[in-house]
């Protein structure tokens, strides 16, 4: 044991692998803090830069990277509501709500130091869990994978602000969307109207862009100038975090085991940790009500549930080959061309490599402090910039990244196209965020259910029958029912329903 | 590798201006290729048949001495970089990867093209399929597994390993049309790729898949799932153990996901037999053998013709399975 | 924008009608005893029902105003100029990104990326001594991170850029 952590020293202690890591890890920072470019891009534009390194210093450069690209993702979010990656999403709305209290350090102090906790925790888990859980995870079948992809839907109600009505019908329109394509389970062309762009179906990313990024802009035009932020400096970044840490200590370690699950599922990544943790926060929180207004709560929970699925994310990957989320996906093409193909012999024949991988998470996490306040003190002058400085910019972000996904310019007529349907939903109080959701996971519920109804020749018990499954269908129904009793209960009780709202 | 400039645009403008003047002679073909080249890859970053393209990129580009940059035109489910690649000026400053589903997407009635519409230069890799059951699977023969299938009902068995009417899906349907069975006799759950294909066939969720070897590998070591056989003409040199479909049950077939390199059609012949001499240098190199067999792809050489006639041969092979199966719109 | 809910309920309805009904169109697949049409058909039902209790005003009890937390000692902006063709100036983005798909291949990316900046930036009230400075250098700025560093094959047009 401790021979093999010596040798995991000597592996990582070369220039290479600490250049290499330096470098990525900028490059993550800078990568995550751009709107429109996700932590996973970051990842899979590093693979050609990985031919040319050792396999150690190769590995290296994607922890560093996606690692620091998720934490960044806080930092636009935080002081533009635009979330850098999808991973940022969930919170969004609420870092900014704390910058236009006056508290950006405070909401983006707690991005990094909970990120760095969470990944921390994360790198535990997958030295001492990894066996176990992989193992949970893998019999998991399509079965139960329908019933936690129908879970991560009813996240979009729960974390909605809005009606849940209007939370129900904008998660439904993403699933429409999602429909569209030949990547379904039949194979079809589905609402492409004859147009070639259209067989692949959207891509979760540029949608992402338009409703968040470019509706941002849309709106910027319509509306004054907002008065510029007390001119200050940026003070200190850590303060109050510790405090933060003792006060919310169970909510963040609640995080970082939601983001460690989450991450050791196959497909579902730091996007849904972070909806999963936010929401979680919002209902067993004390106060709730403060949930939107600005509060630091659900940013704690959830910057620390990301960061935490990253790493545990890697556990199905190095086990099993299966990746846990899109970028460990990358990493497992990374692992099989270094010959560090992923199976339990990994843990056996070539322990120090796998020891050298768990240093760099935590040596990555740890560089994620300095690093990131680095980072936030120069991203905190975006806040001095006049409006109109920043929007034109943003906009040609747009563009190139959206272009940049598949080197195609239909990207950026999605965009456009998802720019106007973000703006009038947000207008009228539907979520867009309950639609990114329905995007995101619209294949996902379709392919379980369809294959599973093969599997079982058009039965739905085994849907039920298996354990697992019965728990989780449990919980789905009643996450469906939970709006519908609240609106009878309020209906039934309408005298209730005034005390409540004058209250408020 | 550095990427397009500006001025390989205006220069690339130049040049077709000038073959279109004088007409490429030998000494134009000599000097090829005086400038960048682009190397569509139909798919996205990080992928198996992205990876494959960088390294014979990067191979190529020391060997003639120019960049061959490779851009991946993702969309439309492989359609779209495989129209950039056909659409492209024929002047050898664009080549590209083509995949397997070139010979599929046309019997869907999804695009045009075929393998006809461009001009072949090398084949470099092909995975046959593999037979894969669960470790726990009582069937330890592909015989066995074989007979069991043709005796029960049709749709009783459940396999996986692809999507509705891709490559493994039509080696499946190729499978069973070999042993005089119907096309529906064993149920396809189609599946996003193969690794969740494998973690299903680990969890007890079907009863075999039909996915590449490579891809079911590390299931397979990890004791969760065994191949039964490959569907190839010769056995795997990295699973020396498990046996053709020929040696176990004496069925003479064979298929596979395969890539190459090909260009737009009408290129000069002269910068062909340039190119197929180069990537058959590629191919020859150590380096392209150790990162193919690292990540376990499968390699095999075709010059232009062999690689012409190989394509003409499956594209017939995948329209009678897609008849077969109902797929083909054609 | 803000449509009364009758209005947009009763387009949900319609669009979730117009996906159930194309849904309902498809084939069915062999061998799969659930089509590519149930999952539209599931879907187009569940919208247009929210777009019927949307329509009926069903739930709007849980809405809450969006509340702008104000700054300290700031006082409440002055209201937008209103007009007909004021609330157009939001499809100014979207027409941008649109000009970029049509014009970049022609005209190349430093020229096109040149003009959606100035327009937006003047769009969005800055002086041309913001703007036009602006235009000049962060299409230059872009060029380099993505096209040079990131290798997005951005297209070149009329104007190379000296890297």
């Amino acid at each position: 044991m401790l021979k093999t952590l010596i040798e995991a020293f000597a592996l990582i202690s070369t220039w290479e692998v600490i250049i290499a890591m330096f470098a990525a890890s900028v490059y993550g920072l800078v990568i995550g803090s751009l709107p429109g470019l996700s932590a996973t891009m970051a990842t899979a534009l590093l693979v050609p830069v990985t031919f040319y390194l050792s396999p150690i210093a190769a590995i290296a450069t994607i922890v560093a990277a996606s690692s620091m690209a998720i934490f960044s993702g806080d930092i636009p979010g935080a002081l533009l509501r635009i979330p850098g990656t999808p991973a940022s999403a969930a919170y969004a709305d609420e870092a900014y709500a704390m910058t236009r209290k006056g508290q950006a350090e405070l909401a983006l102090g707690a991005g990094v130091w909970f990120s760095a906790v969470g990944g921390i925790a994360g790198v535990l888990s997958l030295m001492i869990l990894a066996p176990p859980l992989a193992e949970i995870a893998l019999s998991f079948s399509t079965f139960e994978y329908f019933w936690l992809a129908l879970l991560g839907l009813m996240c979009a109600t729960l974390v909605a602000r809005s009606s849940p009505v209007k939370a129900i019908a904008g998660m439904f329109l993403g699933l429409l969307v999602s429909c569209i394509g030949i990547e379904n389970p039949g194979g079809v062309p589905r609402f492409t109207f004859g147009l070639t762009d259209l067989f692949g179906g959207i891509e979760p990313i540029p949608a992402l862009v338009g409703v968040f990024a470019v509706a941002q802009v849309m709106r910027a035009m319509l509306t004054p100038e907002p008065p510029p932020l007390p001119r200050r400096k940026f003070g200190s970044i850590m303060a109050g975090q510790w405090m933060l840490t003792k006060k919310y200590h169970w909510q963040m370690t609640r995080g970082n085991i939601v983001g460690i699950i989450i991450g050791v599922l196959p497909g579902a990544g730091a996007d849904m940790a972070a909806w999963v943790s936010y929401a979680m926060s919002k209902r067993f929180s004390k106060e709730p009500e403060k949930f939107g207004t600005g509060h630091v709560e659900g940013l704690v929970e959830a910057g620390a549930s990301n960061n935490a699925s990253i790493a545990s994310g890697w556990v199905p990957s190095l086990l099993f080959g299966i990746p846990g989320d899109t970028i460990a996906a990358i990493a497992i093409g990374v692992l099989y061309m270094k010959g560090l193909n992923p199976g339990p012999t990994l843990f056996t024949e070539k322990a120090s490599s796998m020891y050298a991988i768990y240093l760099m998470f935590i040596i990555a996490n740890i560089l994620m402090i300095p690093l990131g306040i680095a980072m936030i003190r120069v991203a905190a002058y975006i806040l001095l910039a006049p409006r109109s400085g920043i929007m034109p910019i943003i906009m040609l972000c747009c563009a190139v990244g959206s272009f940049a996904i598949g080197n195609n310019m239909f990207g950026v007529v999605t965009v456009a196209a998802f720019g106007v349907i973000g703006y009038v939903m947000e207008a009228n109080g539907y979520p867009v965020a309950a639609m990114v959701l329905g995007i995101v996971m619209g294949t996902m519920v379709e392919q379980a259910f369809v294959t599973s109804l093969i599997k079982s020749d058009g039965s739905i018990l085994p849907f039920f029958e298996r354990p697992v499954a019965a728990i989780l269908a449990a919980m789905a129904i009643g996450a469906l029912l939970w709006p519908v009793m609240v609106w009878v209960w309020r209906k039934v009780k309408p005298v209730r329903t005034g005390v409540a709202a004058t209250s408020r | 590798m550095s990427k397009i400039t500006r001025r390989t645009f205006a220069a690339s403008t130049a040049a077709v201006a000038a073959s279109a003047a004088f007409g490429l002679t030998p000494a134009l073909a000599q000097a090829y290729p005086a400038r960048p080249v682009t190397v569509i890859v139909p798919w996205g970053a990080g992928g198996g048949t992205d990876a494959t393209a960088r390294i014979v990129a990067a191979l190529l580009e020391k060997d003639l001495g120019q960049p061959f940059n490779v851009v991946n035109r993702t969309g439309g489910s492989g359609v779209v970089g495989h129209t950039a690649i056909a659409t492209a000026q024929p002047d050898g400053y664009t080549i590209g990867m083509l995949t397997v589903e070139i010979s599929m997407m046309h019997w869907q009635g999804l695009t045009e093209l075929a393998p006809r519409s461009y001009t072949p230069l090398a084949l470099m890799n092909e995975d046959p399929p593999g037979i894969q059951v669960s470790s726990s699977s009582p069937y330890k023969t592909v015989k066995e597994l074989a007979e069991a299938i043709k005796a029960a009902p049709p749709g009783k068995f459940k396999a996986s390993g692809t999507g509705q009417g891709g490559i493994w899906h039509l080696a499946l349907v190729g499978w069973m049309q070999a042993m005089g069975l119907p096309a529906n006799q064993v149920a396809w759950v189609p599946s996003n790729g193969a690794a969740p294909a494998m973690q299903d066939l680990a969890a007890g969720g079907l009863d075999l898949t039909t996915c590449s070897v490579p891809e079911a590998r590390a299931i397979i070591e990890a004791g969760k799932a065994r191949s039964l056989a490959i569907m190839a003409p010769a056995r795997n040199p990295i699973f020396k153990d498990v046996p053709t479909l020929k040696e176990a049950m004496g069925i003479e077939y064979a298929t596979g996901a395969w890539r190459g390199i090909g260009a737009p059609k009408n290129l000069p012949p002269e910068l062909a037999t340039k190119l197929t001499a180069a990537l058959k240098k590629v191919y020859d190199s150590a380096e392209f053998k150790d990162f193919m067999s690292n990540r376990g792809f499968g390699t095999v050489w075709g010059d232009a013709g062999q690689f012409g006639s190989f394509m003409d041969k499956g594209d017939a092979q995948m329209g009678e399975a897609m008849k077969a199966a109902g797929l083909s719109k054609a | 924008m803000r449509l009364p809910d009758s209005v947009t309920g009763s387009f949900l309805v319609v669009l979730g009608t117009a996906a159930a009904y194309g849904g309902w169109l498809l084939p069915p697949v062999p061998g799969q005893p659930v089509g590519p049409n149930v999952f539209p058909l599931v879907i187009g039902i569940g919208l247009a029902l929210c777009g019927l209790a949307i329509v009926f005003g069903i739930g709007h009890t849980f809405e809450e105003e969006e509340v702008l937390i104000p700054l300290d000692g700031q006082t409440a902006a002055a209201p937008p100029p209103q007009g007909k063709l004021y609330g157009l100036r939001a499809l100014l983005p979207p027409a941008l990104l649109l000009f970029y798909v049509v014009a970049a291949d022609r005209l190349g990316f430093i020229i096109t990326a040149a003009i959606m900046v100035y327009v937006t930036s003047t769009a969005l009230g800055a002086k041309w001594k913001l703007a036009l400075p602006l235009a000049a250098l962060a299409p230059f700025a872009i060029h380099l991170i993505f096209g040079k560093l990131l290798r997005v094959p951005l297209p070149a047009g009329l104007l190379p850029t000296p890297w």
